[in-house]
């Protein structure tokens, strides 16, 4: 494996796992939200977090780059008061990534969330504990593998993306360029040799990524039905 | 170790809650050791539910003068600050941790820092002991039988000092040893936590085992509610688990074991010895319940002579009561049920001595 590659692998991978450390925290409480029941206003971020996942990816990195881009609201305001940019950085590549791969992760943990015994939290409640702690001490340690399937998952969309990526943070090599956009980019320049390699390695990381989200699945299968 | 059961603070509720077409409206005022008792479907867990507020219900309970809710006033305490140690039917441990941390889990109660991070102080020491845990302490509840997961789910509700325990059913699916164990168990561990307790049950020995004051749950409805000797031989009941039961109970310690003879006796609160099958498993000096029904009694005008009953006590006719085609003669603190050519034939009356016997065998110790 050449320097360039291995550059290109280790981006990629760092901006799936930046990606999935920024919604992991958001993403499981916003899915502890969602599985409580009788609050105004439920079906509407419902609706609203799942949004990502039915667009086509370049429709949400539009709105992406109308947002962060140097005259939006956000990043207009960014570079004003703190001189950042976002746009076409490595930091919109794990903000593009990160919003597309969020609604994976909160559905996979609400689901894992859903499936402990309510009777279980209402008994922590009579010991004491409000809300808040007995979803620390109880909800979401019994929901972990779900809730790390979920994460898995987040992290394996984020490694593919290209659509929201592409508009945001553009494919420049060396700078935002990832697996995805690079594969897109060999293709154009007609180093298709190039590109089949890099898809075979793409491969490779998705199939073991998703190998390990099978094995928690399935060890939670079993934890059941002891 | 007393297993005198502690005796609190009144428990006063009027609690509304609709579920589909079940509807729970149900008043009461009782102090613990006290036994909500009703056939299935009577909502007693929903009542045990929305007591402990983890089913909200309309109006006002009231524990030992401290409001938990009065909706009508807008106030409604959550669970985790009512101080109701909740004893679950499944027994409902956390999976994720081993059976000492469920037990240690409701020491934190309101969410603070640890009191006492290691299992430490009195109370834990001799709740482990009164409901034998030691060798599980160590184990996760996976591996628990449905005895053990109860006892560690009481020893669990009892280590947070609640004000009152709330058990759901706990002989519920257990057979008549190992309930009669789980009665002792409950017994025991809350006369060492020195907490009083509302037990929820459709068995009527239960209820006559644990509890002083008994509410009669129907259709989510009360229908009675009083001392247990009271409202147990009432008349006018609707069906339940006590219908045809008027029972005669009686609570009192072992006073001796007489293997020879084949009988234990057993010295009575209110008074008399009372003789019943030898039973080694009784320790001489702990508390029994004994209970016997209305129709296991007899009732003589002279003084039996060349009877086998062992037991007989010689009373003054107090009432005469006819209910479902049965004469109900209460003399002495005890109810006898007879036919009413019976009762007829003996010539009975308010104010005529009779003496009611009762053969040891007919007497059940609920609790012991």
């Amino acid at each position: 494996m050449d320097a360039g590659l291995w550059r290109l692998v280790l981006f990629t991978v760092e901006v799936a796992a930046a990606s999935t450390a920024l919604v992991l925290v958001p993403g499981v409480l916003v899915a502890w939200a969602l599985s409580r029941r009788g609050w105004p206003g439920r079906s509407l971020v419902e609706a609203a977090v799942t949004v990502p996942l039915v667009v086509p990816p370049t429709a949400v990195g539009l709105a992406l780059l109308l947002l962060l881009g140097p005259a939006g609201p956000v990043g207009g305001w960014l570079r004003r008061t703190l001189g950042w940019e976002i746009a076409f950085t490595p930091a919109a590549v794990v903000l593009a990534c990160a919003v597309v791969s969020f609604p994976l992760l909160v559905r996979q943990a609400r689901a894992a969330l859903e499936e402990v015994d309510p009777g279980l939290l209402g008994v922590a409640r009579t010991l004491g504990r409000g809300p808040f702690a007995t979803f620390v001490e109880v909800h979401a340690p019994l929901a972990w593998r779900g809730i790390l399937a979920g994460a898995v998952l987040a992290f394996a969309r984020a490694l593919g993306e290209f659509g929201a990526t592409v508009l945001v943070a553009g494919n420049i090599p060396g700078r935002t360029q990832t697996l995805a956009t690079a594969i897109f980019q060999r293709v154009q320049v007609g180093r298709e040799r190039e590109a089949l390699l890099l898809a075979g390695v793409s491969a490779a990381i998705a199939f073991a990524t998703l190998l390990a989200v099978e094995r928690l699945t399935r060890g939670r299968e079993r934890e059941l039905a002891r | 170790m007393s297993a005198t059961p502690a005796s609190g603070e009144a428990l006063s509720f009027d609690l509304r809650l609709a579920a589909g077409a079940f509807e729970l409206r149900a008043a009461a005022a009782v102090e613990g050791p006290a036994a909500v008792l009703g056939p299935s479907g009577a909502g007693k867990t929903t009542l045990l539910h929305a007591i402990a507020g983890l089913r909200r219900a309309e109006g006002t309970l009231t524990l030992g003068g401290a409001v938990l809710q009065d909706t009508g006033r807008g106030i409604y305490l959550p669970p985790e600050r009512r101080r109701l140690g909740l004893v679950p039917q499944a027994g409902l441990l956390f999976p994720h941790l081993s059976v000492r941390r469920n037990l240690l889990f409701g020491r934190r109660r309101g969410g603070g820092r640890p009191e006492l991070p290691e299992p430490a102080g009195d109370d834990f020491a001799a709740l482990v002991e009164a409901l034998e845990l030691a060798p599980l302490l160590d184990r996760y509840p996976r591996g628990l039988s449905g005895g053990e997961a109860r006892r560690v789910a009481l020893g669990r509700a009892l280590l947070s000092r609640p004000r009152l325990l709330l058990l759901d059913e706990p002989t519920e699916g257990l057979d008549a040893e190992r309930s009669r164990r789980a009665l002792a168990h409950v017994a025991r561990a809350a006369a060492v936590a020195a907490t009083p307790f509302l037990v929820v049950t459709h068995e009527l020995d239960e209820a006559l085992a644990l509890a002083r004051e008994v509410v009669l749950l129907e259709e989510g409805r009360v229908v009675a509610a009083g001392p247990a000797g009271e409202v147990l031989t009432r008349r006018g009941l609707p069906r339940g688990p006590h219908a045809g039961r008027h029972a005669n109970v009686a609570r009192g310690v072992v006073a001796r074991h007489d293997p020879e003879s084949g009988v234990t006796a057993v010295e009575l609160e209110r008074g008399g010895t009372v003789l019943v099958p030898h039973d080694a498993a009784l320790a001489a000096g702990a508390p029994v319940v004994l209970a016997v029904d209305a129709e296991e009694v007899i009732v003589s005008v002279a003084e039996p002579a060349g009877l086998s009953a062992r037991n007989v006590v010689a009373a003054a006719v107090d009432a005469l009561e006819e209910e479902a085609g049965s004469i109900y003669v209460r003399a002495g603190g005890w109810v006898a049920r007879l036919t009413p050519a019976a009762a007829r034939e003996l010539g009975l009356a308010p104010g005529r001595r009779v003496w009611m016997a009762v053969k040891s065998h007919s007497w059940r110790v609920v609790l012991g």
